[in-house]
């Protein structure tokens, strides 16, 4: 009954000149900042766009303006087609009757955009009762039809969105985009947040969607393996323009822009990993003795479950719930060992039970020789010199109130190495010329704010060298920067690794990645580790069924490579 | 999901976090402005009082309950003494036991909501149960019951007032305390081997500055309340002069009932005027450090149109 | 069911918050030193016969725990001693006491609800306007306004207007119950409106408040795209989920309304428990006082298990 829309080959959406700015007060200066220029991008029924940007690009402010959302320090020009006429013209007044009857949007992040105090349904049929859609039993079998839709049984619409996982939300919020048969649909980001498995069946389902419904969708991400896979064309936006635009074959094979080349080739691509990993190993791994830097042996972690009243009204102790089970891992100097998983996995447990900042059940931990099993937190402090940390979340790492310069002197203070502000000086320009920050005199002064992501990462992995460890553990170094950076961070990694011998444990949920700079592999599933081995083989040969799974899920940046959908019709 | 709006919004908020920027951002507001205005006036005002009051607050200078004249600006109470003088030495006093009161207050619930947030377990369920608890009893009855109990006298008020008074501040420095906890850059400094006196006072100490100088000025406001609540239910030191006796003196000698407004007036205006001065001040810090009130998605104002330039039919 | 652990939880809480003010009430007039029963001598003109029947009734002669036992077992049997004052039983006094206070802090409580939540969300959804300054300002202003201030204003204001004093005028007796009725209403207009005014700038200030911060959610933004106009939009979205806030808040903001309504009951002589607990302490009256502080904290406790109930009601995401 929804697909019988008849199939027109005139465009059913099309943006034209869109330009937008954004006024600003700081202080007194009234500032304004023209964020989107001059965008133009057309789609017919069925088709499929991908708008790829990385983060302040604009993207996401250009498909806010077609939904006619945006704040009220924006102005807006250009038009907004809707199958050839202008809903733009006449502002809020004309776009309100089409949003979400003809245009409807899939929102990032389904968990706060849901409200969390009614259920799925409630939310679903009050889209259907704004637009007269329908009404009473026919409205209840429409929201069971919908919600199967997207692969969620009928009986959830009473759920509650913390009910549900964030791939369901995702789905449900989907079906709600459907809910009054929309011709557009506008999707932001909608598989950020999730892991790569169900951020594969998402995309599936958009993509069937498309094709079913007939919808013209864009699809805005930062992610081009998902566009090549899913989209017809793409449209890549840089500084709130869009530098190229075209067939998805085409920009992989044959980019004109600079940016677009830089973009693909920052994407890693699991396919082509060669057969050693890209900078071949030094043979000195072969002269190192037996002795690993990091012996992880048979070590179980579990979290208590708090103890409830009724429980302790029947004498019961609640069961733990275990995190991470039977887990041994091993990193050389001079090594690179990725620990991969999606969240959940018991990665990160793995990592805090290394770091002694949570109890292992079981098994023991070796740093270098030296059981450090159990340690109380005093015992650990004077060893954390040798093992250091760095994570996911450059914006979140650093203190904002403190300099650079301060950032990577207090670990020099925490453990007195320095005894003149001299000497200190001297460690913390060595430490940020390792990580190529320089002039460093440029950086030393500035404030976390005044850098971008890629640079605080720089000045994390800084602060942790200055100690000069023996070990580095990485938690997702890359994974919340823009992709073109991110190549630069890791080849920094790897240099640390065949410079200054440094054995990095890294935590990724991203296989290419940890394929393309990785000497081994650990594969976690469910607190286990489920396969292990060189990083070539475990890609190419994978031998455990959940690693065959990840790697079939991981889009391919080559759309004729389709992995994740058959776009042949 | 934050929406990311592109241009200065977004790193802009990020600067707001320091003490001094966040002071800077809140003084250009005008109600912050007013605030700090008021309460500067008021403290100077106290300072100097006993140089500027013009009659003597112990012996009778004019009539029982004269009217406000040249002379006695603010009129005469009960006793014959200055109202205008009253009001001033009142402040000074009252003043004295609303920042003492709130010091003891603000030392105690600040100790308790970090030691609360930062170590978490077993300290945390302790230190919360005890907070619950005081929190759930009426506090002004429990005051008046000591009060009773040890009998009237100030310092006996500022204790009571402290001591009791201590538990939203708790609750909130925890609240706070509790996601500092959780921040990357504090795990950061942890890993690399920093003591917990070290991470609390260099990295969480001053995060909560700011909210914990909002807490101060709004924990004043209640304090003074409290004061001249006890005092008006004659729980204060009978011979001391306070905004909270002056009330209570003027309602006991039937000022009401003689239409004598000004023994009541100057004193009633002086309490509420400063309670607005630290409430606007305490409350622009505090919604100045609020990430979530700076967007609102029902403006009253919706975005706008700019006719088209350059290209298309309806180029200009 | 997850969530009748949390019901149950609260519930037990508040049985042990009124042990806890049980304790309390014990040691302050027992076992601190100063403490009124344990220095009999200060009861106001003690006969020795008098002393002797406090020193059996009270069980001074025995240990502190069999006194504490003693204590409950009697507070329990809702023995609260009998009154210095009137030498009527305590619990009488009590009663009569919260049977003239509740009607008068019902109605200013529920008149300062109703009037701060709509001033709150009227401010908040027209945030910046004329509107919002205007009555965020005159909520600051009652809010710094100290009760005993306002009732004095205003009984000045309406001296001779309406009553000033009581709960009835005493020389009206034999009229209609009608007359009676009229006569009690117009008493309560003063008190009542004191009430109100006092808290409903805190309220309105709360909710405001509690508005914002909702009204810059994300599902704001999505319900407004799904095309919900303004007004359901506040009601269904926004004020739904600030309920949560509010709702805490208030329950916080109990101790305001017990403060409030001792001053005011002093202030217009109303024979409530506030003004009982207030000559009770003129007169020394420690039996009244000590049941006064029970009775009143019960009844914050219960109301905060209801604020509880009502939050969990609400919240469909509360499970421990």
């Amino acid at each position: 009954m929804l697909s019988d829309k008849e199939f027109s080959l005139s465009s059913a959406f099309a943006i034209q000149d869109l330009n937008i700015w954004f006024g600003a007060n700081t202080g007194n200066v009234r500032a304004e900042f023209h964020v989107v220029k001059n965008v133009n991008l057309e789609l017919a029924p069925g088709e499929r766009l991908g708008l790829v940007g990385e983060s302040g690009s604009g993207k996401t402010t250009t498909i806010l303006a077609a939904m006619g959302l945006l704040p009220a320090n924006a102005e807006v020009s250009g038009r907004i087609l809707l199958g050839g006429t202008d809903i733009l013209h006449g502002g809020e007044a004309s776009i309100a009757p089409h949003r979400w009857k003809d245009i409807a949007m899939v929102f990032q992040g389904a968990m706060s955009a849901f409200n969390p105090v009614r259920t799925i349904g409630w939310q679903i049929a009050e889209a259907m009762q704004m637009h007269g859609v329908a009404r009473g039993v026919a409205m209840t079998r429409r929201i069971g039809e919908l919600l199967e839709l997207v692969g969620i049984p009928a009986d959830h619409a009473v759920r509650f969105p913390h009910q549900l996982s964030g791939g369901m939300r995702q789905r449900a919020m989907i079906a709600m985009a459907l809910a009054c048969e929309p011709r557009v649909l506008l999707a932001d980001e909608p598989t950020t947040a999730l892991d790569v498995m169900v951020q594969d069946q998402v995309m599936k389902l958009l993509v069937r969607l498309s094709k079913e419904l007939n919808l013209a969708l864009v699809l805005v991400t930062h992610d081009l393996a998902i566009v090549a896979q899913s989209c017809h064309r793409a449209a890549v936006m840089l500084k709130g323009e869009v530098v190229e635009q075209g067939d998805v074959g085409d920009l992989y094979h044959r980019p004109k822009h600079e940016y677009t080349r830089k973009l693909f080739e920052a994407t890693p691509d699991v396919f082509t990993t060669p057969e050693a990993p890209v900078r071949t190993s030094p043979a000195s791994k072969k002269t190192e003795p037996a002795s690993p830097l990091l012996d992880v042996r048979n070590i179980s972690v579990s979290y208590p479950r708090v103890r409830s009243f009724r429980d302790m009204l029947r004498g019961v102790e609640p069961e733990a719930s275990s995190a991470v089970e039977n887990v041994s891992l091993r990193v050389d100097p001079g090594e690179m060992v990725a620990l991969v998983g999606q969240s959940g996995s018991g990665k990160t447990t793995t990592l805090q039970a290394i770091l002694g900042m949570v109890k292992a059940r079981a098994g023991s931990i070796h740093l270098n020789g030296r059981d450090v099993t159990g340690l109380s937190s005093g015992q650990w402090r004077p060893l954390r010199r040798q093992v250091q940390m760095i994570y996911q979340d450059p914006y979140e790492s650093l203190d904002l109130r403190y300099r650079v310069r301060s950032t990577v002197e207090e670990p020099l203070r925490v453990h007195g190495i320095g005894l003149t502000a001299k000497e200190r000086d001297g460690l913390i320009c060595a430490a940020l010329e390792r990580v190529g920050l320089t002039p460093v005199e440029r950086y030393l002064n500035r404030f976390p704010h005044e850098l971008s992501g890629g640079q605080r990462q720089r000045v994390a992995i800084a602060s942790a060298i200055v100690l000069k460890p023996e070990l580095l553990l990485a938690d997702e170094p890359v994974s919340m920067l823009d992709v073109s950076v991110r190549a630069g961070v890791l080849e920094l990694l790897d240099e640390l690794r065949t410079d200054a011998r440094m054995g990095i444990l890294m935590i990724t949920h991203d296989l290419s990645t940890a394929a393309h700079y990785a000497d081994r592999i650990a594969v976690m599933h469910q607190g286990r580790i489920v396969e292990e081995g060189a990083a070539a083989a475990v890609v190419r040969s994978p031998k455990a069924d959940y690693t065959r799974a990840l790697l079939a899920s991981i889009p391919h940046p080559d759309p004729n490579r389709s992995t994740l959908a058959d776009l042949s019709t | 999901m934050t929406l990311s709006l592109p241009g200065a919004a977004a790193p802009e908020a990020e600067t707001r976090l320091g003490f001094w920027p966040v002071l800077n951002d809140v003084l250009h507001q005008p109600s912050a402005l007013a605030g700090l205005a008021i309460v500067t006036v008021f403290v100077l005002l106290g300072l100097i009082s006993p140089l500027i009051e013009p009659y003597s607050v112990h012996e009778a200078t004019c009539a029982v309950f004269e009217p406000p004249s040249w002379q006695h600006w603010f009129g005469c109470d009960d006793g014959g003494i200055d109202v205008f003088s009253l009001v001033l030495r009142g402040g000074r006093i009252s003043m004295i036991v609303g920042v003492i009161a709130t010091f003891i207050a603000i030392g105690i619930g600040a100790t308790v909501g970090i030691l609360s947030g930062y170590f978490g377990g077993w300290v945390d369920t302790v230190l919360m149960r005890i907070t619950d608890y005081f929190l759930v009893i009426p506090q002004i009855v429990l005051m008046i019951v000591i009060a009773a109990v040890w009998g009237p006298s100030l310092s006996h008020v500022i204790i009571v007032i402290g001591a009791l008074m201590w538990t939203s501040t708790a609750r909130l420095i925890r609240a706070q305390v509790k996601s500092l906890r959780e921040r990357v850059y504090v795990k950061r400094v942890e890993a690399l081997g920093a003591s917990h006196f070290h991470i609390i006072i260099r990295h969480i100490l001053p995060q909560i500055g700011p909210l914990l100088v909002a807490n101060t000025v709004l924990a004043i406001t209640v304090a003074i309340f409290n004061e001249t609540a006890l005092a008006f239910l004659g729980l204060s030191d009978p011979t001391a002069i306070t905004w909270g006796t002056i009330m209570e003196h003027a309602f006991d000698r039937a000022a009401v009932s003689s239409g004598a407004w000004w023994a009541i007036v100057p004193a009633g205006v002086a309490v509420a005027v400063l309670i607005m001065g630290c409430y606007m001040l305490g409350r622009s810090i505090e919604d100045g450090l609020n990430p979530r009130l700076k967007v609102s998605y029902l403006s009253l104002h919706g975005w706008k149109l700019r006719p088209l330039v350059g290209r298309g039919p309806d180029a200009i | 069911m997850r969530g009748s652990a949390y019901i149950w939880k609260r519930i037990v809480f508040a049985v042990v918050t009124v042990f806890v003010a049980l304790t309390l009430n014990f040691i302050l007039f027992r076992v601190l030193p100063g403490g009124p029963v344990s220095q009999i001598s200060r009861v106001p003109n003690a006969s020795p016969a008098l002393k002797q029947a406090l020193t059996a009734q009270f069980g001074l002669d025995k240990p502190l725990w069999e006194q504490y036992l003693l204590y409950l077992q009697q507070t329990f049997r809702g023995n609260f001693g009998v009154s210095y004052m009137n030498r009527q039983p305590v619990l009488d006094n009590l009663i009569e006491a919260f049977s003239n206070t509740i009607p008068m802090v019902a109605a200013g409580t529920i008149l300062a609800l109703t009037l701060g939540v709509v001033v709150g969300v009227i401010s908040a959804v027209r945030r910046g306007s004329m509107t919002d300054h205007l009555s965020t300002n005159i909520a600051v202003l009652f809010y710094a306004f100290p009760t005993q201030f306002l009732g004095m204003m205003l009984l000045i204001i309406f001296a001779g207007v309406l009553p000033s004093a009581g709960m009835n005028d005493p020389f009206a007796i034999g009229g209609s119950g009608w007359d009676t009725f009229l006569d009690a209403l117009k008493h309560m207009v003063l008190p009542v409106t004191t009430l109100a005014l006092t808290l409903y700038a805190e309220n309105a200030l709360i909710v405001r408040s509690a508005m914002l911060e909702t009204l810059g959610e994300d599902y704001i933004l999505t319900a407004k795209a799904k095309g919900v106009p303004r007004r359901r939009l506040i009601r269904a979205h926004a004020l739904r989920n600030a309920m949560l806030p509010i709702v805490t808040m208030v329950a916080m903001s109990l101790g305001a309304v017990v403060t409030g309504s001792i001053l005011i009951e002093v202030i217009f002589s109303w024979p409530g428990i506030g003004r009982a607990l207030y000559t009770a302490v003129l007169k020394r009256d420690y039996p009244m006082l000590q049941g006064g502080f029970l009775a009143i904290t019960v009844v914050v406790i219960t109301f905060n298990l209801i604020a509880d109930l009502i939050y969990y009601k609400l919240d469909p995401r509360i499970t421990t």
